[in-house]
């Protein structure tokens, strides 16, 4: 957590965690998991009224944020659920409060976009393809066709698919990538739920069989995309990061009791120097990982200032997704040690964390995709 | 916690800063000339540097004592000029394109950790004596703390201080080590042992030693750059007065504490000593680099160059961090600081070993003076692993004082310090 929230994003993190604890705790998610099943959608609704999905948007279209950056607020939001596994569209559905702030036409922001805010619907980001590539239009391609365009293709790693009633999806067209925001139950779209590591969430593959939408489906102007796609990879990145961090935290501190209180050759374990000099190196990946997070989701909060603001935001979230990735995965394969043979048990929560973590890790951009970025972003 | 080692007063008003600033601004521009381009600082291995080289340096650290801009948020009664933190901040931003004075590893030590160590702990007949010709760049004081027998444990220190004849003073006798700096050095804070049959931490005192004393014989030892930067003393019966005593005889432990947290960067004007890296401004020298060697297309010396950058950014934004904990959390400083310390020791060997993936044969063999500095990184890439309290110094001091992890089993608190040495010893012979 920033040690420099403000008393009212305090209150905000204290209060969604009250509701997470009582709505969905891991105890709960496990019954879930052991189910199969998923969280009922009153769960959406009630996170909505919290404000989950609110922080993106102006007030002026009915959202409104605790501090005058809905991007720090969202962060505090973001951790708490990495802290708690917590599943469902969350950085999908802000990405999409974001942008049809942002460039949705007026119908869009009438019909869509209410329903968002206030959990009634979610939406599933299709901008992968399903070999990881996050540039944008990968995997898709649309042609012109009278009064509209016919999507063709397959995206991947699309989080929560099989319940997002609206797709965000950026294809390929002649004019260059255009983004398109379309039901899920448009014909021609069909959502294959994957299984997968991560036990919290679905992952899904989208494949688009010449599915037809019309013009009210694009969402910003045809051929234009590129801008958008940047500023929800920046979003998705520093959104994505702070999840992590905050399931890191838990998993340390989780770890962290278990070595005091865990005895062995007469002595808890975390009293030998092998155990305590890696927690202390966990420790300085989690608190470098803290930083950076806070770090990029002010360079996003900073970010339409200026064009310098704008290609600092842009380094920053690549730079601390891909920092944070490669530490969360880094702390969680020390954590597995600590654990020993316990770690290897069903039962014992480590392994929800060390699957969200390595799966996060993947999402929104690996570290390598990001530091390539980087280099390009840079001018290398 | 933060309030433990500084010392300046609080924030002024923003126009008073700004006039302040505004008057220093004039200043420099008429008295002081623009620095080159490059890295501020310095560099290890940069060549041997002779007492004679520093005396424009110390004349250049007079005129700026003089002129009021030394020892800025100082007390004024030892010759600082008695104002905030703010203020010296904003001089030194101000000074930031100008030649400051570069008095080496022993200007680093004294502006440094040594100076802060003093004002915490020595006299104020002491600080009177010392401080005002150490702003005036005619006292500059290196550490004599490690031993060939001690460093990460410096309790260990086998240095002896015995009273003198005449009770008026101390004489010393032993041997000090790596100390950088001391050829042009003019006094040492010298950890010596004053009882040995008292429990090993509480037998020991700091002194002000003259490193020109009768008695010393310094004798430079060269690095692993091939340039000799720091020294080894021997110390034969050096004579101190009781008046350079720092804190009380036999309770040096409490004043190596504050020594050793400056040293592990907190309490400084800016705390971490790290300026806030831009996201988006990858070190020009390592792009030349890439760009000479030909792998500006190579997708594994792209990685590596994004994989320096992320690192080198993330650490910047760790010296934030580190600044918000001092202030909110419960924790001592001392543990806080290591994550800063550990960081740097554990980053730099990654960032040198990349540094030599990137420019492949360059920094091996070289005719110009970016393979040389390549290489001059690489060899100096475990400083901070080592010098000021080692990589395992940080991990013990972060696992036990802010993750509260226990203590290992000792061999050697609390006990007399003879019997710790006869213990050691018989340790050995077993093995
Ligand atoms: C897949 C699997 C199959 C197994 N099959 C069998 C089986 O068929 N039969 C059977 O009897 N057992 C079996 N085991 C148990 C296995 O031998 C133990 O898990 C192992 O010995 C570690 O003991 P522990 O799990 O109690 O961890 P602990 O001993 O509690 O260790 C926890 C952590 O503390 C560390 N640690 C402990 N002491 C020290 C120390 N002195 N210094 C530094 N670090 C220390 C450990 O290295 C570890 O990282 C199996 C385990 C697994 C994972
Ligand atoms: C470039 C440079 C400049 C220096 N400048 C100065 C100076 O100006 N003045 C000065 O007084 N000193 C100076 N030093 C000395 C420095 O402080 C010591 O080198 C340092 O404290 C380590 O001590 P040592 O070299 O004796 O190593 P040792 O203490 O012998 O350590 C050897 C290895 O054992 C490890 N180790 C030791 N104890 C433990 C433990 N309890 N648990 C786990 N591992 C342990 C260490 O981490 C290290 O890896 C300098 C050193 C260098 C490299």
């Amino acid at each position: 957590m920033d040690p420099e929230l403000s008393p009212d994003q305090r209150l905000l993190r204290e209060t969604a965690e009250r509701f997470i604890e009582a709505s969905l705790p891991l105890a709960k998610l496990r019954e879930l998991i052991e189910a199969g099943g998923e969280v009922d959608p009153a769960y959406r609704r009630e996170a909505a009224e919290v404000g989950w999905f609110a922080f993106l948007a102006p007030e002026s279209l009915g959202g409104g944020s605790v501090s005058d950056a809905g991007v720090l607020d969202t962060v505090v939001l973001a951790e708490l659920r990495g802290r708690y596994l917590q599943p469902g569209s969350f950085i999908d559905t802000n990405l999409a409060v974001a942008t049809l702030s942002r460039e949705g036409s007026e119908e869009q922001q009438a019909k869509i976009l209410p329903d968002l805010i206030a959990g009634e619907a979610a939406v599933a980001w299709a901008v992968a393809d399903p070999s990881g590539d996050w540039s944008g239009p990968a995997g898709v391609h649309a042609q012109a066709v009278p009064g509209g365009y016919r999507l063709t293709g397959r995206k991947g790693l699309v989080v929560e698919a099989q319940s997002a009633q609206w797709l965000l999806l950026t294809a390929n067209t002649p004019e260059g990538p255009t983004q398109f925001l379309l039901p899920v139950s448009t014909p021609g779209v069909g959502v294959e739920e994957l299984r997968g590591l991560d036990l919290t969430r679905r992952l899904c593959e989208v494949h688009l069989d010449g599915a037809v939408v019309d013009g009210s489906a694009v969402l910003g102007r045809p051929g234009q995309a590129g801008a958008a796609v940047d500023a929800q990879i920046r979003l998705a990145a520093v959104l994505g990061a702070a999840e992590s961090a905050g399931a890191m935290q838990y998993l340390f501190d989780l770890t962290l009791q278990y070595c005091k209180d865990r005895v062995a050759f007469g002595r808890p374990i975390g009293s030998f120097q092998a155990i305590k000099h890696q927690l202390a190196d966990s420790s300085l990946a989690l608190e470098m990982s803290h930083a950076v997070v806070t770090a990029a989701a002010q360079a996003v909060a900073a970010q339409d200032r200026g064009d310098q603001e704008a290609a600092r935001a842009a380094h920053a979230a690549s730079l601390a997704n891909a920092f944070v990735s490669d530490a969360a995965i880094e702390l969680a394969h020390n954590c597995w040690q600590h654990f020993g043979g316990i770690s290897y048990t069903w039962e014992h929560d480590f392994h929800l964390y060390l699957r969200r973590l390595t799966v996060d890790a993947a999402l929104y951009g690996s570290p390598t995709w990001h530091r390539e970025r980087v280099c390009q972003l840079s001018g290398v | 916690m933060a309030s433990e080692t500084a010392f300046g007063r609080p924030d002024p008003d923003e126009p008073d800063l700004e006039e302040y600033r505004l008057r220093a601004r004039q200043w420099l521009a008429a008295n002081l000339q623009h620095r080159e381009a490059g890295p501020a600082g310095v560099v290890r291995g940069g060549g041997t540097h002779s007492a004679e080289e520093y005396l424009p340096e110390r004349a250049l650290q007079r005129k700026i004592y003089e002129a009021g801009y030394a020892g800025i948020n100082w007390p004024k009664e030892y010759g600082g000029q008695g104002l905030s933190d703010a203020h010296a901040r904003a001089f030194a931003r101000e000074a930031a394109p100008y030649r400051m004075p570069d008095l080496g590893h022993a200007g680093g030590t004294t502006y440094g950790p040594v100076s802060q160590t003093l004002l915490r702990h020595a006299s104020p007949d002491f600080l009177a004596r010392h401080v005002p010709r150490i702003l005036a760049g005619e006292e500059l004081f290196v550490q004599l703390f490690s031993e060939p027998d001690a460093g990460s444990d410096m309790a260990g220190i086998t240095t002896r201080a015995v009273r003198d004849d005449e009770g008026s003073g101390w004489l010393i006798t032993g041997s000090k080590v790596w100390t950088s700096g001391a050829s042009y050095a003019d006094y040492g804070l010298c950890l010596a042992r004053t009882n040995w049959d008292a429990p090993k931490h509480r037998g020991l005192t700091w002194f002000a030693v003259p490193m020109r004393g009768k008695g010393m014989s310094i004798r430079p030892v060269r690095e692993i750059t091939g340039a000799a930067e720091f020294c080894q003393e021997f110390l034969d019966e050096v004579w101190v007065s009781d008046d350079e005593v720092i804190g009380e005889v036999d309770q040096g432990w409490t004043v190596a504490q504050t020594m050793l947290l400056v040293e592990r960067g907190a309490g400084r004007d800016d705390p971490v000593n790290m300026p806030e890296t831009d996201p988006a401004g990858i070190d020009p020298f390592l792009v030349d680099l890439v760009r000479a060697a030909g792998r500006a297309q190579d997708p594994v010396a792209r990685q590596a160059l994004a994989r320096i950058h992320t690192a080198d950014w993330a650490r910047g934004q760790l010296g934030r961090r580190i600044t918000g904990l001092l202030r909110t959390s419960d924790k001592p400083a001392s543990g806080i600081a290591s994550y800063w310390k550990l960081a740097a020791g554990v980053y730099n060997p990654q960032r040198a070993r990349l540094m030599l993936e990137i420019g492949q044969g360059q920094p091996l063999v070289w005719r110009d003076d970016a393979g040389q500095r390549a290489a001059l990184e690489y060899l100096n890439s475990r400083v901070w692993s080592i010098a000021g309290g080692s990589n395992e110094m940080q991990r013990n001091a972060i696992s036990e004082r802010v993750l509260g992890l226990p203590r290992e089993p000792s061999f050697d608190r609390g006990r007399p310090f003879s019997e710790v040495q006869r213990s050691a010893r018989e340790w050995l012979e077993k093995n």
